[in-house]
């Protein structure tokens, strides 16, 4: 019977799917080793509460709110106080957060803080004993690694979507303090998070890339790429060379070739026949999925999922049905 | 300015890779090494605030055998004024082994920055350098994509998902740098000849107990074949739905 | 539309070398990084020649003598040693134990000692075995990777001091007169356009007091210093092109196999080897001469159809290829080599300077041994203080007195039996040339510049690669580990007259890609360049470029 630790990440007074996922995370690792709770903290400004009974929903026996003015932002300080505090008091067996950017920068300095060593990028997790062993990719995740933890607690930050937030309702008893620390003490301070826009995602570094081809007919025609792209988030958009030779887009957009490799968790080829020169630069993401009026086309072969039809009627329906399943992260 | 930059040696990723017989590490057999691209990036950020502020230092550790004195090099060929090798048989898995050994050197520099790369893509746990800086008690920001440092202070970007953080933050602090932040230069033929006239000191390093440990290692299953989900904008319902629950990249 | 040519001679379409940008005859900057000695090329010849250079320096100072630091500089072109190292390879040890006399056999970076040895004439479908030819015997040698010899050879030059300069082409030759007084590497992150883009850096200029030219096949400035020095040969060099690929299999090969015939059109001379590397790993490939007679000839589509053969076939199916690579090979012989290959403050070793045994498939263990004369030679101009073209004329007397020359001298015809005679006939007087010791047919046959052998304009029959055991140029490219940058200008100098035929004829030329006809014109993707050189031999002329630009090799 072990307690488990969840930090839920929020943004403004949005919580991220990421949180929940970390609180589904913390109430499987519970049920895996006997039985216990799930304790999740959440950060935020005025009006995060509000959100607090959500997180029970996914099952967390208490949900422990900081709800603060001076939290409107990140603050590394607070959270990473607060959370050590929190974990450090409660005698957790294992500490869950997840790794996106807030994740990477958090899940370590609250190890740090307790003594104890973190992984992150978790694929999975199993109770073996008196350890807890996951699985986590290295060397660009050409090799999978199977580690075992001797910490107490294990400090994990889970991959993002490995773990689907999962309904189980359990007390979610709420119960507000303070952050361990003045908001308004800490050294490093996140003046604005400023959405959208600005930060461009470079191909090599982006989850999910969408490249288009000589299908789209027009350069004009990339704006359906960009849709999509625009409403994945978190994409980046790449082009082949025919395109990209044309004009249409920049050399730096351009996959494929001899050199430019991306290897995103998703690539979906948008009017792209698969000549090799564009193969050989994408083929290790992780999923392919290729749409082109061409069912014999080679990157319908390489791709994981197709679809075989005009790709100024599919991919606005893909733009939409992409930005409603957002909504609900 | 003092600043200290941490270097890590890793293989070029360019390969197919191959389990060892011990199945707990990669066979090195014909593998190329270099600095992590990510601490290339970090080592160019120090050296153009060196060029930026006369009368700057800038200190390069690595932690691990003797070979890493081959990265120290291509750092101090670059620019760098100095190395130190913390000497151990192998690197740690562990981050929280590293981050102390680490920190207990930094300790020490008196560095007004210290910065690492945002993560080395062999162990790919992105760890050390915040945790470097916990150990260290001083401010840290991670991931940043641009940077610009006056009178003591500075300010960094930092990219989130579909967002962007501005952060402000006093020296001396600890930084991680991510890609875009800057290109990092090439050694210039008298870059090479001069850095093997710098100093680089060896000293052990002092490695705690690990609390992570490889169980094993595996290659990831094959790419199993795909298939044709429909035709058509009709298709993308089922599209969307294969993309959320068995590919999960939804 | 340009009327259609029933033969195209390649050497109507070139561009001539462009001598002033390769010898400059202003003086290096102010800046430039002072040498002692420079070795133009981390190869066999090069690395060699710096190894036993610094030897010597070492054990005079040592034993007082007054030479004190000896500066001695590798300068190559690849972003790491063995990068663009390309070769067979069955190696004669010879050279690599008069440079470690002290190193056991087993110490150096050979794979395995030649056991079997089997050579067959290839038909479309049968493999019938011949006996192995005298030439081909190689009883007594090693397989090797020569990218594992080169990097060994780098640690080995490294830890004499040997300043080892990766990612730093040699681009132009600075003189005085009619003396080389240093080099001027390549700028790089210049943008498309040619403008220096973000990320550039300038040239370096260096000074040496004697500069070896190690270039390996179809040297740049070798090709520059010979011209303006106007130092002929009694032949042209002419060249052959290898297109080789690493397999990893499940089968394992357990013997050195050559094959002559099929697929080469009757024709074409060439040939091509499979060597075990390792119980898992075969190294094969093939050899065509450039003096090939058809535009479609393609030397790439050749081996592609060539592993589908029975013979290869069985060993390769189920199996991965890891790598693939091309480089061109001198074939000239004995007649090819320049009439000297020294001058005022330069030398010239290995493939650059022809020495190449073509017969035997030869040329490591010449690149190192010229490479350790050079050095020899260098040694004592420096005693000397005399690097003048008449102190460095030991290197040739060295070259003249040595297996080098007694090798080439009793194959000197072999290769050039081949140029005019079709297969046959050729193979004839090949054997005539090994039983008499090369008495008999003893004159020089004459040869041609592969650029002055007229094509006739074929097309080509279409060839779809299977993905599995057949590839196409841009799949292959990928697997030579070309991660070129993808807005580097251009290193290709286009001649005239490009027509549509000529532009089909550089498509197949180029075994990397480079070329591609587009309706009327050629397109030219220059990142795909691998510097194999048979551009510069046929087509488009080959410069240097920026540094660590190309393949990377890793066991070629």
């Amino acid at each position: 019977m072990a307690n488990v630790f969840a930090f839920v990440e929020t943004r403004g007074t949005d919580v991220r799917k990421v949180g929940l996922e970390a609180v589904t995370a913390a109430r499987m690792l519970a049920d895996k080793s006997g039985g216990g709770e799930v304790h999740a903290l959440v950060l935020g400004p005025p009006g995060i509460a509000a959100k607090a009974s959500q997180i029970g929903q996914y099952g967390a026996d208490s949900v422990i709110v900081v709800e603060h003015a001076g939290l409107a932002n990140y603050n590394p300080e607070v959270a990473t106080a607060t959370a050590a505090d929190r974990i450090k008091s409660g005698g957790y067996r294992a500490a869950i957060f997840s790794t996106s950017a807030q994740g990477r920068d958090l899940a370590p300095r609250v190890a740090a803080r307790l003594g104890v060593s973190v992984i992150t990028d978790v694929l999975s997790f199993e109770i073996e004993g008196d350890s807890i062993v996951v699985r986590h990719p290295m060397n660009i995740g050409k090799v999978i690694a199977t580690v075992a933890i001797a910490a107490k607690p294990a400090v994990i930050a889970m991959r993002p979507n490995v773990i689907d937030p999962a309904q189980n309702a359990k007390a979610g008893k709420v119960e507000n303090t303070q952050p361990a620390i003045d908001p308004a003490s800490a050294r490093v301070k996140v003046i604005e998070t400023r959405v959208g826009g600005g930060g461009k995602l470079d191909l090599a570094e982006a989850p999910v890339v969408i490249a288009g081809g000589r299908g789209l007919k027009a350069a004009e025609n990339f704006k359906l790429v960009e849709d999509l792209a625009a409403a994945f988030g978190n994409a980046a958009v790449g082009a082949t060379r025919a395109v990209t030779d044309d004009g249409w887009r920049p050399h730096s957009d351009q996959i494929g070739q001899t050199g430019r490799l991306v290897s995103p968790e998703l690539y979906i080829a948008v009017g792209i026949s698969g000549a090799v020169q564009h193969l050989a630069g994408m083929r290790t993401s992780k999923t392919i999925v290729a749409v082109n009026r061409d069912k014999d086309a080679p990157i319908v072969k390489v791709a994981d999922y197709g679809i075989v039809g005009d790709v100024f009627e599919v991919i606005p329906a893909l733009t939409e049905a992409v930005r409603e399943a957002k909504k609900h992260h | 300015m003092k600043i200290a930059v941490c270097v890590k040696r890793v293989p070029d990723m360019d390969v197919r890779f191959r389990i060892g017989a011990d199945n707990v590490s990669v066979d090195e057999g014909g593998l190329k090494f270099d600095i992590n691209d990510f601490d290339a990036w970090a080592v160019e950020a120090a050296l153009q605030l060196k060029d930026k502020n006369s009368g700057s230092e800038v200190t390069v550790i690595s932690l691990g055998p003797d070979v890493v004195q081959e990265t120290i090099r291509k750092a101090l060929s670059m620019g760098a004024d100095r190395g130190i090798q913390l000497k151990a048989d192998k690197v740690p898995f562990d981050g929280l082994v590293i981050a102390k050994a680490l920190a207990a050197e930094l300790k020490t520099g008196g560095y007004d920055l210290i910065l690492f790369g945002k993560m080395a893509p062999d162990s790919s746990n992105g760890v050390v350098g915040p945790m470097s800086a916990e150990l260290l008690g001083l401010p840290c920001v991670t991931a940043i994509s641009s940077l610009e440092i006056a009178n003591g202070k500075g300010t960094a970007k930092r990219e989130l998902e579909g967002a962007q953080e501005i952060v402000e933050f006093p020296l001396p602090a600890v930084l991680t740098v991510d890609e875009g932040l800057n290109a990092a230069r090439l050694p210039s033929l008298k870059g090479i000849m001069a850095a093997k006239k710098k100093p680089l000191e060896v000293k052990p390093a002092q490695l705690s107990e690990a609390q992570l440990s490889i169980r094993k290692l595996e290659l990831p299953p094959e790419r199993k074949a795909g298939r044709v989900v429909g035709e058509g904008a009709a298709a993308v319902p089922e599209l969307v739905r294969l993309l959320q629950t068995e590919a999960k990249v939804l | 539309m340009a009327e259609r040519q029933a033969k195209i001679l390649p050497s109507a379409h070139q561009a001539p070398l462009p001598l002033e940008q390769l010898i400059l005859t202003e003086p290096p900057d102010a800046e430039a990084v002072p040498m002692d000695v420079l070795f133009v090329g981390g190869g066999p010849a090069g690395l060699a020649g710096a190894i036993a250079l610094a030897r010597m320096v070492k054990a005079d100072n040592e034993a007082g003598g007054d030479l004190g630091d000896v500066q001695i500089g590798v300068l190559e072109k690849a972003g790491a040693l063995g990068e663009h190292s390309l070769s067979g390879a069955v190696v004669n040890p010879v050279a690599l134990r008069a440079l470690f006399p002290e190193l056991k056999d087993k110490e150096f970076p050979f794979r395995a000692a030649v056991q079997q040895e089997r050579v067959y004439f290839l038909t479309g479908s049968r493999a019938l075995r011949i006996p192995t030819p005298p030439t081909m015997q190689n009883h007594g040698y090693q397989i090797a990777s020569i990218c594992e010899i080169v990097r060994w050879l780098g640690e080995k030059a490294e830890g004499l001091g040997v300043n080892i300069f990766t990612g730093f082409p040699a681009a132009s030759l600075f003189t005085e007169g009619k003396r080389v007084i240093g080099v001027r590497t390549t700028p790089s992150g210049l943008a498309r356009s040619g403008d220096p883009g973000s990320g550039y850096a300038p040239p370096t200029d260096i000074t040496s007091q004697i500069t070896v030219l190690a270039e390996g096949t179809r040297g740049t400035l070798t090709q520059a210093y010979l011209e303006w020095q106007k130092v002929a040969s009694q032949n042209p060099q002419i060249f052959a092109l290898g297109v080789k690929e690493i397999w990893e299999t499940i089968k394992p090969l357990d013997a050195v196999v050559h094959t002559l015939g099929w697929p080469l059109p009757r024709d074409c001379f060439g040939g091509s080897f499979m060597y075990p590397l390792s119980r898992n790993l075969i190294a094969l490939g093939l050899v065509v001469g450039l003096d090939y007679k058809r535009t479609s000839d393609d030397v790439h589509e050749m081996l592609q159809r060539m592993k589908l053969h029975p013979l290869f076939k069985e060993l390769l199916e189920s199996g991965e290829m890891l790598e693939w690579g091309a480089k061109t090979i001198p074939e000239g012989g004995y007649y090819a080599i320049p009439q000297r290959r020294h001058g005022d403050g330069l030398m010239i070793v290995g493939d650059s300077a022809g020495f190449v045994e073509v017969a035997s498939l030869k040329g490591i263990h010449y690149a190192m041994q010229s490479g350790m004369f050079a050095a020899r030679a260098a040694f004592d101009a420096l005693k000397r203080k005399d690097t003048s073209s008449t102190s460095l004329k030991a290197y040739d007397q060295m070259v003249d007195g040595s297996f080098i020359a007694k090798d080439l001298h009793r194959r000197r015809n072999m290769r050039l039996a081949f140029q005019g005679s079709n297969f046959y006939v050729a193979g004839f007087k090949a054997g005539l040339m090994t039983v008499t010791g090369g008495a008999l047919p003893g004159e020089r046959i004459h040869s041609h510049d592969d650029a002055e052998v007229p094509r006739e304009v074929k097309p080509s029959e279409p060839f779809v690669p299977d993905g599995k055991l057949t590839f196409s140029k841009l799949d292959a490219v990928f697997k030579s580990g070309n991660a070129t940058r993808d807005d580097i200008p251009s290193h290709l100098i286009l001649g005239s007259d490009i027509t549509p035929d000529v532009a089909e004829m550089y498509t197949h030329m180029c075994p990397a890609g480079v070329y591609e006809r587009d309706g009327e014109r050629l397109v030219v993707s220059p990142a795909n360049c691998i510097d194999c050189k048979a551009t510069d031999v046929l087509g488009p002329r080959w410069t240097p470029r920026e540094g660590g630009s190309g393949p990377k090799y890793r066991q070629m």
